[in-house]
């Protein structure tokens, strides 16, 4: 079994040889492509080395077509500051100086940096695509309308607004739609979809029934009529309050970070399958017999309903110590059916 | 005055300004409408979000309309009220530009009686340091949501000892923060939340009452 096979399996609930492991390693790839991240975010050729590299010495099920939380705004018009060994980050919010109405979706093959990730898609479909999962990514609406418009007028204007605030919602997810779209046809599986600004730590689970999930909807729903694998969701945080949306949103994948119970995922999600959920901060903390365990505990936990890929509650962070990465695949290895 | 704490905690800023303005017409002090009305809501926020069910989406609503009160209180003093409780330095250390988490926990702590120094973001270790110094701070919270943060944070309680200054309490929250304990990252304490820290404060201030 290759890993696409063995994680296409693990979505459908049925058995397979081992279980699959997806480390959620973005930025920490830009030191076995030699660089520093603000280079690994800017170049597609590169970060793909990186990838490929990194999927080399870790043998894992899965590389990532993936720069930064950015990209699509900065496409749309906001401005970053780049930083060599940080995320960029946005100096100024497209929303400071144009009206929606003058807003423009972004054309994935000339706008920002967005050709350059999908030029990273076309490398890694072409160098692994047939064995080994290649994921893209987008941000979903409600991050992208926050990193559009910042985060506080946001949210202040879905609540003083909510119409006007619903405008920028469809916008974001056109864009989300747009690019995602152009990462299938370069030759990503998926694109996950990552949406931190809709954890229940930013807003309530209210909110995001009402304002967010038939977003999200119609972005998986338009995803998988362009041939997306599955509809992967990465919410980030303590998500059991809205895990219960998961099904009606056509979620076939829901990541779950560390502050989340395996235990209460399952009874809430039972037929979706769920990757997580080590604690990214112990990938540089802690020691590889530490990871094993938490690795061997998951896996424990999943035996016997299986749907489950071993992975970090998020990303793993740069920093984090190579051994602990290897500690946890080959926990899988040695005890995962 | 109830009728403010019930729009405050609901964060309709306008009828929160509404009441205040009721009560001065009323003759309520200021003082007064601080303490009976202002942190009143706080404590009523802070039972309502637990660890569980905090968001910032409530806190921000709370956070403006409180600072709306607090305007229309001391209109020529900002957001800061005569406090007695102490002074808490605060900031998002040097790399990290986030800022959001921080502020809300300025609100929380400024609403419920503290002095609130905000540093800012990408503030380094020092000028943190020399600042809690210079203001005579109890505290320093340090929010953080990159791990590159991590080093200076460890640094932090060291530095402060250094000073002489190793009667400060420092405080680390953030989303990266949160991960680690207050053992891995050698501070006093890692709040899960503003309210958790909140909680730290008002323990240290009532132990060094006693």
């Amino acid at each position: 079994m290759n890993s696409l096979e063995r994680i296409k399996a693990t979505i459908q609930f049925q058995k397979t040889d081992r279980v699959p492991v997806i480390a959620q390693v973005f930025g920490h790839a830009s030191t076995f492509a030699g660089v520093n991240l603000r280079e690994y975010i800017s170049d597609g050729a590169v970060l793909a080395r990186g990838q490929l590299r990194a999927l080399e010495h870790y043998q894992y099920d899965a590389v990532f077509a993936l720069m930064d939380v950015n990209v699509e705004s900065e496409a749309v018009g906001s401005r970053l500051t780049y930083r060599e060994n940080e995320y960029p980050v946005i100096k100024s919010y497209v929303a400071e100086s144009t009206e929606l109405k003058d807003l423009r979706i972004p054309d994935p093959r000339q706008a920002g940096r967005m050709p350059e990730l999908l030029k990273a898609a076309g490398i890694l479909n072409n160098e692994v695509g047939d064995a080994v999962l290649v994921v893209g990514c987008v941000v979903g609406p409600m991050t992208l309308a926050t990193q559009l418009l910042g985060m506080e007028r946001a949210l202040y204007l879905a609540i003083d607004d909510p119409e006007t605030f619903e405008k920028w919602l469809d916008f974001s997810t056109d864009v989300c739609i747009r690019f995602g779209t152009a990462q299938l046809e370069s030759g990503v599986h998926l694109p996950i979809v990552f949406d931190p600004a809709s954890t229940p730590d930013v807003i309530p689970p209210q909110f995001y029934r009402e304002f967010v999930m038939p977003h999200v909807k119609r972005v998986f729903r338009t995803f998988k009529k362009a041939g997306s694998l599955a509809n992967w969701l990465h919410t980030a945080g303590p998500v059991a309050s809205i895990l219960p949306y998961y099904s009606q949103i056509g979620v076939d994948i829901a990541n779950i970070d560390y502050c989340v119970d395996p235990l209460h995922a399952i009874e809430i999600v039972p037929k979706t399958c769920i990757d997580g959920n080590i604690k990214p901060f112990s990938f540089m903390q802690e020691t590889p017999g530490a990871i094993a365990r938490e690795s061997s505990k998951l896996i424990k936990i999943f035996a016997d309903r299986g749907g489950f890929i071993l992975s970090s509650g998020c990303e793993i962070p740069r920093e984090s110590k190579p051994e602990n990465i290897t500690a946890m695949v080959m926990e899988t290895r040695q005890e995962g059916n | 005055m109830e009728r403010l704490i019930v729009a405050l905690i609901e964060g309709e800023r306008d009828q929160a300004i509404e009441e205040t303005r009721k009560l001065i017409d009323a003759g309520f002090k200021e003082e007064q409408i601080i303490s009976d009305g202002v942190e009143k809501a706080m404590e009523q926020l802070d039972t309502k979000c637990t660890v569980e069910s905090f968001n910032l989406l409530e806190i921000m609503l709370c956070g403006r309309a409180v600072m709306g009160v607090m305007n229309e209180l001391y209109p020529s003093e900002g957001l800061y009220p005569p406090q007695t409780k102490g002074t808490v330095v605060i900031a998002a250390l040097e790399g990290d530009v986030h800022d959001l988490g921080k502020n809300i926990l300025k609100t929380v702590l400024a609403a419920s009686g503290y002095r609130v120094v905000d540093q800012g973001k990408d503030c380094s270790l020092k000028q943190l340091i020399d600042s809690a110094q210079k203001e005579g701070a109890i505290a320093i919270g340090i929010s953080g949501l990159v791990t590159t943060v991590v080093t200076q944070v460890r640094q932090a309680k060291k530095q402060l000892d250094k000073k002489g200054l190793g009667y400060i309490n420092v405080l680390a929250g953030g989303a990266v923060l949160k991960q680690a304990s207050a053992a891995d990252l050698g501070v006093d304490y890692v709040a899960q939340t503003a309210f958790d820290g909140l909680h730290y404060l008002a323990q240290k201030s009532g132990e060094n009452n006693e």
